[in-house]
Order: C-alpha cells, then structure tokens, then sequence
C-alpha cells in the first residue's frame, strides 16, 4: 500500500472509529432502556443473564480449543460458566456493569453484526467466524474493542483455570494438602 | 496437625470485632483514635498506638479470612482476598492491579518481599520532594524495628526452580543478584503467599499488629466501608461508613458513625485519595490524587527443558538490582527484575491467546519460567505518574497513562528478561506481547522485541504496587500532607500508608510502608499523650 493510501484509510478507519464509539455508547443507553439487559439473572446463575449465554456458549469452546475435545469440552463450557458466574458476582459493581455492557453488546443483533461481523445468530456462528470476531478486536483501532479483546479472553481463560478438572492438561497437580 | 488458626483463638477469647455485613441496626462507635484501613500502614499504626494506651479502631472494607479459609484456590482467593474482587484495572482497562482488600490489607496476598527503602529514594525525596526527616541514617531503626517484629529475614532455603533461573543467568552473564529478605516466621515454602498463608508463616498484619491491638483493647470493624470523613472547622469530626454485604459488593443500607478524637487514613493508594476526594477535603494546590505511581510490570515467560514447577515454593526469593541504578537516580527508566509465581489461572491470562495457542503453552506450565520487571516510576519528570477520580458511583478508578518514557524502559526490560532466561537455560523465549511467541535464540529474541510495537493491550502489563496521591512533603503547595504524615489542612487527620510516597520505591514497597508509619505512628502517639 502506498503511504498515500495509507494515509486515506487510516483516516477512514478514524471515522469510523469515532462513529462506532457514539454508536457503542448510544447501543448501550439502548440496551439499557429498552429493558434488553434486564439485570435479571438466567437460572441456574446469579448474575448471567439469559442474554449474555448464547454469546459465552459460542465462544467459550473456541477459546478453549486444543485444551479439551468432545464431551470433556461441553462439561468445560459449563464450567467455565458457572466460575464466571461466580466471580462476576464479586466484581466491584462499576466493573460488572462494564461486563455487561460489552456482553450488550455482543448480543444485540444492532451491535453485534457490525461490529463482529457476526450477522447471524451466536448459535449458528462457526468457530472460523469466531476467530475472525476475536482477531479483529485484538487489532481494532478503537481502544474499546481492543480492551473488549482482552477482556473476554481474561475472563475466560481465567474462569476455566481455576477449576480442578482444567488442571490434568496444564500440569498442575494442585494445591498441597495442609 | 492442623495449624491452629491463631486468629479464631483469639476471638473466642474475646477480642472485640464488628462484622458490617451482619449489622441489624445502625451503629456508632467512639475510639481515640480511627484507623481507615488494615494493612501494612493501619496495622502497624494501630499496635503503636493502642500499644501507648490509646483507644483504637480499625476499620477496614473487606472481610475477615483467617487461616482456616486459605485454601489456596485462586478463584476464591482472588475474588476474596483482592480489591473489587480483582477487577481493579486502570481506568482504560490496559494495567491489571492486584491490591488486598481484606483484614490484613495487602500483607494478606503481597508474595513476602521486604526491601529497605533504598537510600537513592530516600536522598530523592529530600532533595526534589521538601521530605524531612527520612534520610537513611533517620529511617535505619524504624526498618530495623519493623524488621524484627515481622520476622524479616533473607530467605534461607534454597530458591526454587523459577527464582533460580535469575540466580544462574545472572551469574553467566556477571551480573549482580541478590536473595530477598522475607516476612516470614516457620515458613512451610508452598508458594501460595498470593491466596493468603494457610499456616500463618507470613507475618501479615493478620497474624501480628492486629491481633495485638486486638489484645491491647482495640476494636476491629470489617464489611465496612469509610464512605466520608465528616470534616467541620478544619477537623475531621467523624467518619462515615456504610456496611458492606458479605460478598463486599454492595451495601447493606446500615451505617457506621465512628467519633474520633484522630483519624489515620491507611486505605492505600487509590482509596485513601479517594476517601478525601469523597470528602471534599480542603485541597487547594489541586494535588490530591496526583502521582500515582504503580512500578509498572512487564513479563518474559521462558522454556526449560528440565521441570520449574512455578506454582511452587516461596514465590520470591531472588531479585537483581543490577539495571535499577545504574544510569542514576532520575535517568532512563531503571527496573528490578524478580519473579511471580505461577498458578495456572493467573499463568493463563499472562501467557496470552486462546484456544490451540493458549493451551500449548499451557500444556508446557511446569516448564515455564516467569520473570517480570518492575519499573521504577515517577524519579523522572516524563513520569508523572497517574491520576486518581472518583466513577459515577463515588468509587476510584486510576487513569495512568504509560508514557513514552516508560515504554523504552519496558523494551528495555523485555530484552535484558529474556538475555537471562536464555544464560539461565531457557530454551525458548517469549515476551509477554500480543504479537510474540516462543522464539530459539537470543538473537531471535532480540530482533523480535526491537520490532514489537509497545502499545496498551498489546503488551500484558501489570501492577501490584500502589504508591503515592497523598503525597508527602514540606511545602504544603507540592504536597498532600507534611513528612510527619499530618495533613496539610485538617489538624486531626494523618495519612499512614503508602499513598505518601512522592515517587515509587523501586523495590516492593511493604517494608518502606512498616518503617515509615512505624516512625510516625510513634511521633502520633507522642503528640496525642502530650
């Protein structure tokens, strides 16, 4: 690409970026006011809500690909979420309404399409479509998705870690016995 | 044998607590003097002075774990144990850090180091910040007192694997290294310092200036957090709290009024800023909540052939200082180099990526070496450090903006990490950035982190050492309060706890924290028997 073109994207991609933070932030109030992130939690959870799982339920077996196959991977999902869950509910209250925001969103059809590109319905996302959601973030231009990015995996990886039955594959025999 | 939990013990003898998440009613309670957090400032000012014959109370936000919780489960502990349940991050989201929020405060979780203040910071703050009264002749018995009430000792055993990997690549390489000095007393050398001790080995603040206060007749209230100072005449006239539910996420609607002859605030950076913000605190040179600092951290993970097990034995016990002075006190940024441990939910965010990526460098976690840099921030004038504010719920986030300066430090640190993780054995290298991998060779490894890009998100940062925002100093127009910790305005409030410092360290910070308040707590105690 010649620096002149260079140049012309990287202003398109500001403007773009300035528009998709009005747009973010406008998603959110939204959300928010249409009652589409009720902070009512989804059973079985205390703060999940019913909105947040088809996004989680795709993306988690991606993220933890390579880690686990087959049946084992679908418990891990589980897993994950309920230690997500877990550790959502201790959050400092601003920090789990930033959580929820993003997970605004990644679900709402308004959002999620131009953002994730991921036009669709999470459940019928493939892992492909996925990856090519998570890379784009981790190289956005916009620090939000970027920060979204790094948040998701955080979460994640995190929320899976900290069971026993993800230890066998890192090598971790576990804590000692005292 | 169970370990006895030491604490318990003391409770069913008597000692008098207040659990905030179980109040029915409003409470008020009157001391001599209140003491607005638990850890290493609050601890240690509390002993001194209840000690002295004065009434205290500590108040502290968190919750009251004991030996007996400590089961050393991340998840758990993390969610326990840390600030905003280990959300807390700088305001854009780009610096993990890692702060105590429990009784104990960050004594509970810090990984034991104590380190002197170093005389260089020291002869600083004197010289560029109107400190008076801390050289290192004046501060040498404060750190030798404190030394010996919490056990601080170099450690004596042999360093485990992921320390040993500095100790060795330093040796090749002729550069100098050092063993760290622990707060330790019967140390069981688990490695699980980060989730709470379960023996009660750690010299806390849990296990020692606590439960003697405890024991001198002080009270301790938890679940509680100090919401306002009520401030009238230039006097604090009381404190303001409100009770905390269980969790420590959200108040319960019932209310603490503590009457107080003094108050000491020994939140910690961040907080106790954030508590005279909440305050409107007389603050009319705008310093309030200014240079904060936090030893940024950058990582270098390493392969080794043979086993490191980094999730095991004393987390730290090697350091080198080689590169932390050299090019004097107010040069480049200038780092200390030591390790973290490792359990696998924290290894798991650090190494980076997700799915195939993630899990092969999981898969290889007990051959991995970790070493991490901390830089030294704010003896610079590009480093101002970052700010404090208060979110639309009256809780502070940290906006730090890492600056150019401290960008060339972290590049800097990423090459000398990995140069001693390959003299140190390692066979493969990776910087803790978005766009590396495990690479052979240190040519290779040099060639690729001069082509990274150094930007947030991209770099994994870190930090788990708050400092500075209420600055001390003699001027009362370039400080928050003066260098006996006496706030510049409000002649019954001091400030006990390392948002005093007018720079970082340059060495974790607990003992600077134990040896200064320790110096002025006595000073405290002196004023108010007079």
């Amino acid at each position: 690409m010649s620096s002149a073109a260079a140049g012309v994207s990287r202003r398109g991609v500001l403007k773009l970026g300035l528009g998709a933070t009005a747009f973010l932030s406008t998603a959110g109030l939204t959300a928010s006011l249409s009652g589409c992130s009720s902070g009512s939690a989804a059973t079985g959870f205390s703060v999940l809500r019913a909105s947040d799982l088809p996004f989680l339920r795709a993306a988690i077996p991606v993220m933890l690909d390579g880690a686990l196959a087959g049946d084992a991977l679908q418990s891990a999902v589980d897993q994950t979420l309920h230690s997500l869950d877990h550790g959502l509910a201790r959050l400092s209250p601003e920090m789990l309404n930033l959580t929820q925001q993003l997970f605004d969103v990644l679900a709402m059809a308004i959002t999620r399409g131009p953002l994730t590109g991921i036009w669709g319905r999470w459940e019928s996302a493939d892992a492909g479509s996925i990856r090519h959601f998570l890379e784009r973030w981790k190289n956005s231009s916009l620090n939000l998705l970027r920060q979204g990015h790094s948040s998701l995996l955080q979460l994640v990886l995190m929320a899976w870690y900290s069971r026993p039955d993800a230890w066998a594959q890192c090598g971790y025999p576990g804590p000692p016995k005292i | 044998m169970p370990v006895p939990d030491t604490f318990r013990e003391g409770l069913a003898r008597g000692w008098k607590t207040h659990d905030g998440s179980r109040l029915e009613n409003d409470l008020t309670l009157e001391a001599d003097v209140a003491i607005i957090g638990s850890g290493a400032g609050g601890g240690t000012t509390a002993e001194i002075l209840s000690a002295a014959g004065l009434k205290v109370l500590i108040i502290e936000e968190g919750p009251l774990k004991t030996s007996t919780d400590f089961n050393l489960l991340e998840d758990q502990a993390y969610s326990t144990l840390y600030q905003e349940g280990i959300g807390r991050m700088s305001k854009d989201g780009a610096i993990t850090i890692l702060q105590g929020r429990a009784v104990g405060g960050t004594t509970l979780i810090n990984w034991t180091s104590s380190f002197r203040t170093p005389d260089q910071t020291l002869e600083h703050w004197a010289r560029e910040h109107g400190v008076k009264g801390h050289s290192p002749a004046d501060m040498a018995p404060w750190f030798n007192k404190m030394e010996q009430r919490l056990g601080v000792a170099p450690w004596i055993m042999p360093p485990n694997a992921n320390n040993d990997v500095i100790r060795q690549g330093c040796e090749k390489l002729g550069y100098s290294w050092h063993v760290i000095p622990r707060n330790v007393r019967g140390c069981w050398n688990l490695g699980y310092c980060g989730m709470g001790c379960p023996t009660n080995a750690k010299q806390s603040m849990l296990v020692t200036t606590i439960p003697a206060t405890l024991e001198n007749g002080g009270e301790l209230l938890y679940l509680a957090r100090a919401e306002r100072l009520i401030i009238d005449n230039g006097k604090v006239q009381g404190v303001e709290c409100v009770a905390m539910d269980e969790r420590c996420v959200a108040p319960t609607g019932r209310k603490i009024t503590v009457k107080a002859r003094h108050t000491v605030l020994a939140g910690g950076g961040i907080n106790s800023p954030a508590l005279l913000m909440r305050s409107n605190a007389p603050d009319p040179y705008k310093k309030l909540g200014k240079r904060t600092f936090l030893h940024l951290v950058a990582f270098s993970a390493g392969l080794f052939d043979e086993v490191i097990n980094p999730f095991y034995g004393a987390p730290q016990s090697i350091y080198s200082d080689h590169f932390q002075w050299r090019d004097g006190v107010t040069g480049p940024m200038a780092y200390k180099l030591e390790v973290p441990p490792l359990q696998p939910a924290l290894a798991s965010t650090l190494l980076g990526d997700y799915g195939q990526k993630n899990a092969e460098r999981m898969a290889q976690l007990p051959h991995t070496h970790m070493m991490l840099a901390l830089l030294r921030d704010g003896f610079h004038p590009q480093s101002v450090g970052g700010n404090v504010e208060l979110r639309g719920d009256n809780t502070p986030v940290l906006d730090y903006q890492v600056s150019p300066y401290a960008w060339d430090g972290v590049r800097r640190a990423l090459h000398n990490m990995a140069e001693i993780q390959f003299a140190g054995g390692a066979k493969a290298v990776m910087p803790l950035h978005e766009d590396a991998d495990y690479v052979k060779t240190a040519q290779q490894a040099r060639s690729l982190i001069d082509r990274l890009s150094l930007e947030i998100f991209r770099t994994r940062l870190g930090s788990a050492h708050v400092m500075g925002g209420c600055g001390m100093g003699e001027d009362s127009a370039q400080s928050v309060v003066d260098s006996l910790g006496r706030h510049h305005q409000l002649e019954n409030l001091s400030v006990h706890d390392g948002s005093l410092f007018p720079t970082s360290i340059g060495a974790n910070p607990q003992l600077s924290v134990y040896g200064l308040t320790a110096k002025l707590a006595t000073a405290l105690a002196q004023r108010l028997k007079a």
